[in-house]
């Protein structure tokens, strides 16, 4: 094992760099650390192009690091990628659903696809239905649901095999706010229910209002990390907005 | 659990292929439907213009300049109404393939049928609406002329029958003229012919299916593939389910497997279906075979033809997989598949040319070699080592084009394009040479395809001196420069061009004859073992090299310093400096030296001469330096052209068994010589045996 215990995800050096066949090498990420721990929310705010959805997808092993290392659940993200995705489930804006199947057969595959136990498959997608709301429309075909439907499907996808970690990339993009709102409300109630949660966000208030521990990040590097009333009084500035322009100002 | 993996994505993947009825329709459907349409169409069309013709009325003139003796001629073949295929040849050649004969009759409709009458001709007087003008041949006036049109069918039709009829009528005339002067035999027995066929219905029919079948089965596993891989790989970025999909435990490997396992098997249902479809037709009746067609395929010929389908469809179902990945829309994907229908169509139509035979360097050619194995089982022969050979020329690739495909769903380019090369991202510092590395074996392939060609179809027409100039001063040299400044790639460290330590110059005196043995060695082996050379080609292949009459020293400068210092440029200074990054030491000389017998076309000098490649490689990488790979190349070439020049040995000259044993321990010292004098190492090895 890694030395990190159940449930915590902790990257080091982390740095994650691409060859443009324009431009050279891109360093997309540029030496990050931090830790996340269980029952946690632990939010990347940062601008479009600030290295967020490139940690995130290196943590779910879609990238593979180009320096340093991460560590998901004890497992390494590049020596044990499959065991790293097991324990994870990875949401984003871009983590489409398939249209053809019904929400009920989403569920079925992707908790057998995540090497959840074949005999309580069933048990647990009945379970996942009742508690998302959306058991009435477990046999209609994905493409036929509502977005706000869709949402739900997506995030109870998400969690069908009960994974220990949970990583949200900017979740609420494209979301009306009644929409982002429940939203908000589940991961929170996945945060209770004792789940490590890693969130990207560029809006200021969910980052506020959700994350338990806010990294700054902009060009591939953190510019300040901690609690918001850390980060607070790092600064002297009250709210997360002017303390992002004034982290981000002092690193130009 | 991998296979229980697997398991559970190929149900997903056919599940969701099976959902989309519009594919469904399209590729099962349409085939059913249309192609007994075409077949209707076709027998219905056809069948028409037959009657068609056989009520028209052809138009022709006749010049006033003809005489007398041609009008009577032409007016009696004309109103004769000669039927057509009345036979009046037939008893001078007796054209006698009866199986192809039957076919014929066969296909045109009827056979006991009697055969059709022709079309009726009508003379006119006016010439613009005429299909035909007789008139006396201005430079023979004894020759009838027919003046027809080309760009027209009934013009065309009308001479070619007016032309048949005189040439009957002229035999006979002919004949009757020679029995008149007393001719003591029937004039048609004179220099009769008669050709049989002896091949066997089963042989005739198992060849037409060999050479059919891998074609058809190509393009059904192409295009019922191709629907199932642009929508799971193409349409899964399109709809953005594959990062869903990446970020489940699934290994990318059992991903691509089951994804593989889907086309192909969509492919196969393909073939199943047209098969079915066709087999219902000809027992139907709608399809018409040829009545002596026969066909007895041994059930271990059919296993083996099943056999070698197989690393085909893993082929096709890897290629057009990894066209789905490489393509990030449906739309990308329709535009690049058409380039590789052609790239799989064009070996595939290669293997029906005539002449192929399995055991060449055929086998070798991934597709092309099995399509030439299927020929070859078809009619009843089984070449095991060739076939093998066959099976894995394709199969390799396969392999090969799979794991790209792994390799592919790692890379950040697949999932997002836009947003991998954010651009916000800070500005980075490139420079070409970083990319000479993927680029390099992309650019020995259109080096090797310019040397094909070259030797393909200037290699007859072009004496030694030409070639070797066209060769390795245009190919190699100018490829290797062309790479070099393309790149921008560092001179010395490219070609490494350094001082070699002086112990390296005593290994080349030894290395290089025990490197010649060896290879002799080896070839012999080959020979033995893999695939017999024939003496012939030896023979031929050494009044190449030195039947062109060159005094010795140009025979040593274009055969062994021109060799020597430009395939060394090309081979151990740019490919192996490309290369040197991303294998092995050791896989790297292999693949250098693979690379380079690659070049050397025929088949019984390519691993002799990758063997050689192999070697002069691990001295470039053991001495950091070129140059002794030069004087070993230029002396190895030396040898190999110096006593058959002298006529010192022949081509049976056969070497005493001891002296193997004496260059494998001459190649010894030599590699004791090169790795044991501290010499400077190659990039290849820096921090790799620290």
């Amino acid at each position: 094992m890694t030395g990190a215990g159940r449930g915590v995800v902790r990257v080091e050096g982390l740095v994650k760099t691409f060859v443009d066949e324009g431009r050279g090498e891109v360093r997309a990420v540029d030496g990050i650390d931090f830790t996340c721990r269980p029952g946690e929310i632990f939010g990347l705010l940062g601008a479009n192009g600030a290295g967020k959805t490139t940690t995130l997808r290196v943590l779910s092993t879609i990238l593979a690091p180009t320096e340093g290392r991460a560590v998901v659940d004890g497992h390494d993200v590049v020596r044990t990628p499959e065991a790293v995705r097991r324990s994870l489930g990875f949401h984003s804006a871009s983590t489409a659903l398939y249209p053809r199947l019904t929400a009920r057969e989403t569920l079925e595959f992707f908790a057998a696809v995540n090497g959840y136990p074949a005999h309580l498959v069933e048990a647990r997608v009945e379970a996942l239905m009742e508690r998302f709301g959306i058991a009435a429309w477990a046999d209609a075909r994905v493409d036929n649901l509502s977005s706000g439907m869709k949402q739900k499907v997506s995030i109870a996808r998400t969690v069908a095999h009960d994974p220990p970690v949970l990583i949200f990339d900017e979740p609420s993009v494209g979301l009306d706010v009644m929409s982002a709102l429940e939203l908000r409300g589940l991961i929170a109630e996945l945060r209770d229910q004792g789940k490590t949660i890693l969130l990207s966000t560029h809006i200021m208030t969910e980052a506020e209002r959700l994350c338990d521990r806010i990294a700054i990040l902009h060009r591939g590097r953190i510019l300040g990390e901690g609690t918001l009333d850390e980060l607070r009084s790092a600064t002297s500035l009250h709210y997360l907005e002017d303390i992002f322009v004034h982290l981000v100002r002092g690193s130009a | 659990m991998r296979g229980g993996t697997i398991g559970v994505l190929l149900r997903h993947e056919l599940r969701m292929l099976m959902r989309d009825t519009r594919m469904l329709l399209i590729t099962f459907g349409v085939p059913v439907v249309v192609f007994p349409a075409l077949i209707f169409l076709m027998r219905n069309v056809e069948s028409r213009e037959e009657q068609r013709l056989e009520r028209t009325v052809f138009r022709y003139a006749v010049s006033p300049e003809l005489d007398a003796d041609a009008r009577s001629l032409l007016r009696r073949v004309v109103e004769a109404g000669v039927p057509r295929d009345a036979g009046v040849e037939a008893g001078a050649v007796e054209a006698a393939r009866p199986a192809e004969a039957r076919n014929d009759a066969t296909f045109r409709g009827d056979p006991t049928a009697p055969p059709p009458m022709p079309a009726r001709f009508e003379e006119s007087t006016d010439t613009s609406d005429t299909d035909v003008l007789v008139a006396p041949d201005p430079g023979d006036a004894r020759t009838l002329r027919l003046a027809y049109r080309a760009d027209d069918d009934f013009s065309r039709a009308a001479a070619s029958e007016l032309r048949d009829r005189l040439a009957r009528v002229r035999n006979e005339l002919r004949d009757s003229i020679l029995s008149a002067a007393g001719l003591p035999v029937a004039p048609e027995r004179v220099a009769a012919v008669e050709s049989v066929n002896v091949a066997t219905p089963e042989r005739e029919g198992g060849a037409l299916l060999g050479l059919m079948l891998m074609p058809f089965v190509l393009l059904l596993l192409l295009t019922g593939g191709s629907i199932a891989a642009v929508d799971t790989l193409s349409g899964e970025k399109e709809r953005g389910t594959l990062e869903t999909l990446l970020t489940t435990a699934a290994t990318r490997h059992d991903i691509v497997r089951a994804k593989q396992l889907a086309i192909a098997l969509l492919g196969f249902g393909l073939v199943i279906v047209n098969a079915a479809n066709l087999l219902a037709y000809v027992v139907l009746g709608v399809v018409p075979l040829p009545e002596s067609l026969a066909l007895s395929l041994a059930p271990f010929d059919l296993v083996l033809i099943v056999l070698l389908l197989a690393p085909l469809t893993a082929l096709t179902a890897s290629a057009l997989l990894l066209l789905s990945g490489r393509t990030s829309s449906y739309r990308d994907y329709q535009v690049a598949f058409f380039p590789l229908l052609l790239v799989f169509l064009a070996p595939a139509l290669a293997s029906m040319l005539p002449g192929m035979e399995l055991r060449s360097a055929v086998a070798f050619a991934p597709v092309t070699g099995i399509g030439v194995a299927i020929r070859e089982l078809a009619v009843g022969e089984r070449d095991f080592p060739f076939l093998a050979i066959a099976f894995l020329s394709t199969a390799l690739p396969a392999l090969w084009i799979s794991r790209l495909t792994e390799r592919a769903l790692s890379t950040e380019r697949l999932i997002e394009p836009a947003r991998a090369r954010g651009t916000d991202a800070p500005p980075g510092h490139a420079h070409p040479s970083m990319l000479f590395p993927r680029h390099v074996l992309r650019w020995f392939a259109l080096m090797w395809a310019a040397f094909f060609t070259v030797s393909l179809w200037l290699g007859e027409s072009l004496e030694l001196r030409e070639q070797v100039v066209l060769n390795l001063v245009v190919v190699f040299g100018g490829g290797s420069l062309l790479m070099i400044r393309r790149y921008r790639l560092p001179w010395r460290e490219t070609l490494a061009l350094r001082r070699p330590p002086a112990l390296a110059w005593i290994a080349v005196l030894i290395g290089a004859p025990a490197g010649y043995v060896t290879g002799i060695g080896i070839a012999s082996l080959v020979d033995a073992f893999l695939f017999p050379v024939p003496e012939g080609v030896l023979e031929a292949f050494g009044d190449v090299m030195l039947g062109a009459e060159l005094p010795l020293w140009q025979l040593l400068l274009f055969l062994a310093v021109l060799p020597g210092v430009l395939e060394e440029i090309a081979f151990r200074g740019v490919l192996l400096h490309g290369l040197s990054r991303r294998l092995h030491p050791l896989v790297l000389c292999l693949a250098v030296g693979a690379v380079f017998g690659l070049f050397h076309v025929s088949l019984f000098r390519i691993v002799p001469t990758a063997y050689l490649g192999t070697l002069l490689a691990a001295v470039v990488v053991l001495t950091g330096s070129i140059w002794p790979a030069m004087a070993w190349h230029a002396l190895n070439n030396a040898i190999a052209l110096v006593p058959a020049h002298m006529g010192w040995v022949g081509v049976d000259t056969r070497l005493p068994a001891w002296s193997y044993a004496v260059a494998v321990l001459a190649l010894v010292a030599s590699w004791t010589l090169l790795t044991g004098g501290h010499p400077r190492r190659h990039a290849a090895l820096q921090g790799r045996d620290t």
